[in-house]
């Protein structure tokens, strides 16, 4: 039978007609390939394994697209808290809370969600807002009241809000960091500021005191100078009958004078933002360094 | 005769000969140093008083700085700073915060201050962080 065949089709004896079989044969071969070899890469499973490598990969952007892909499919509590982890990995903070909220009821993961709600939360940066979520009772898990109460007294030293009793906020922090954490409440409660008023008073009685008040010495010397030399050449112009220089340099002298007042007050204000700033770099430093005293959930 | 074929032919060929520069595509060398600073000499439109401030800061750039060079030790330079001054506060306010600004420019040690230090060596400086609203400040 095939020797049969082979002699029909060596019996057309020339390539065009061989082309044109293969021409004919190739799209039915093609196409049963496919049909076995079948793959769809956009499948669910097939987009949960991608997702699930990518988070693995820490790769939290395109994990959480792929993520909520699958959950346009099916329903699962771990791609859930995975979707909403992501999220929170990537900064999302408003979206990731929203996408814990839907782990809170009938799931085993309800805890944990419950958690890294008040986490994403804290992240939003809105810190009486969080204090009065946290006092509500509402979300809060029993399994982490402790933490949550911890990240709430953590937030009294984030923004400008008045110092509870130390004793009570430093008690549910562990007993090795109570230390430090009384450290940072002291500095908190008794900042060293410089008083803009007072540098201003200052250096309106002596030029430049208001700056060697905020530690500007350098820069209170030279107002001092260049006050004292201008209000000396206008005195000694004025007395040598040489009015419109004597005018000059009385406007001259009023310039460095109110200039300097001016600027007593402002470097005070920019020594205390130096204070803050350094304060809660060195608060933020701390707290991260030690996760916020929250446990690492890895799902 | 023979002479004036010779000059003739030697003025010819002079005319006619390609200098080095065509020949080669070669270019004039310049020596002149590439200007790092262009001022900025648009004038603020916004209200009469910074139309009136920029054109004496024009003023000053054409007459001053542009012959003396780049030798202020802030960023922004004095009176690029007196104009933010008055364009966040007001005119008078603005004076002030210049009178401040100059009195700190001629402080010989002002490398001690706590000024962030630009990549182009200069003192960072901008006006709003003395406009005494201490929620603008940025350091």
């Amino acid at each position: 039978m095939i020797q049969s065949t082979f002699q029909k089709i060596f019996a057309l004896r020339t390539y065009s007609n061989i082309l044109w079989i293969l021409f004919l044969i190739i799209p039915f071969v093609k196409g049963y390939c496919q049909s076995t070899n079948s793959n769809n890469y956009f499948s669910p499973d097939n987009r949960l394994q991608f997702a699930n490598y990518l988070y693995k990969d820490k790769d939290y952007l395109r994990a959480a697209n792929e993520f909520k892909e699958y959950l346009k499919f099916n329903s699962n509590d771990t791609v859930q808290f995975r979707l909403s982890n992501s999220l929170f990995k990537i900064g999302r903070f408003t979206e990731a809370s929203d996408n814990f909220k839907g782990l809170f009821f009938g799931s085993k993961l309800s805890e944990e969600a419950r958690l890294m709600f008040f986490e994403s939360n804290f992240f939003q940066s809105d810190f009486n807002s969080f204090r009065n979520l946290a006092d509500q009772d509402v979300y809060l898990p029993q399994k982490y009241m402790k933490d949550i109460e911890r990240l709430k007294f953590a937030t009294y030293f984030f923004d400008n809000t008045t110092l509870p009793d130390e004793n009570i906020l430093l008690e549910p922090f562990p007993v090795s960091a109570q230390s430090q954490i009384a450290k940072f409440y002291i500095q908190k409660k008794f900042q060293l500021h410089k008083s803009p008023a007072t540098a201003a008073i200052l250096s309106a009685l002596i030029p430049g005191a208001g700056k060697i008040y905020t530690g500007e010495i350098g820069d209170g010397i030279t107002a001092l100078v260049a006050t004292a030399l201008s209000a000396y050449l206008a005195y000694t112009n004025f007395k040598a009958d040489h009015q419109f220089r004597g005018w000059l340099f009385t406007g001259l002298t009023a310039f460095f004078y109110g200039g300097n007042i001016y600027g007593s007050a402002a470097s005070a204000q920019i020594y205390n933002a130096r204070i803050r700033f350094d304060f809660d770099k060195e608060v933020k430093f701390y707290f991260e360094q030690r996760n916020y005293f929250l446990p690492q959930i890895d799902l | 005769m023979k002479l004036f074929f010779l000059f003739f032919f030697l003025c010819v060929t002079l005319l006619l000969a390609q200098t080095e520069l065509v020949k080669w595509e070669s270019q004039q060398m310049s020596y002149e140093l590439p200007a790092h600073r262009h001022h900025d000499y648009s004038i603020d439109k916004s209200s009469l008083g910074l139309s009136i401030l920029s054109v004496a800061r024009n003023a000053y750039y054409f007459f001053v700085s542009d012959l003396d060079g780049d030798n202020c030790a802030f960023s922004p330079t004095c009176s690029a700073f007196f104009i933010q001054a008055v364009k966040e506060t007001s005119i008078i306010k603005g004076t002030l915060m210049f009178a401040d600004r100059f009195t700190r420019d001629i402080n010989f040690f002002k490398g001690s201050n706590h000024y962030p230090l630009l990549s182009t060596n200069k003192f960072l400086d901008p006006a709003y962080n003395y406009t005494l609203h201490s929620a603008k400040i940025k350091l």
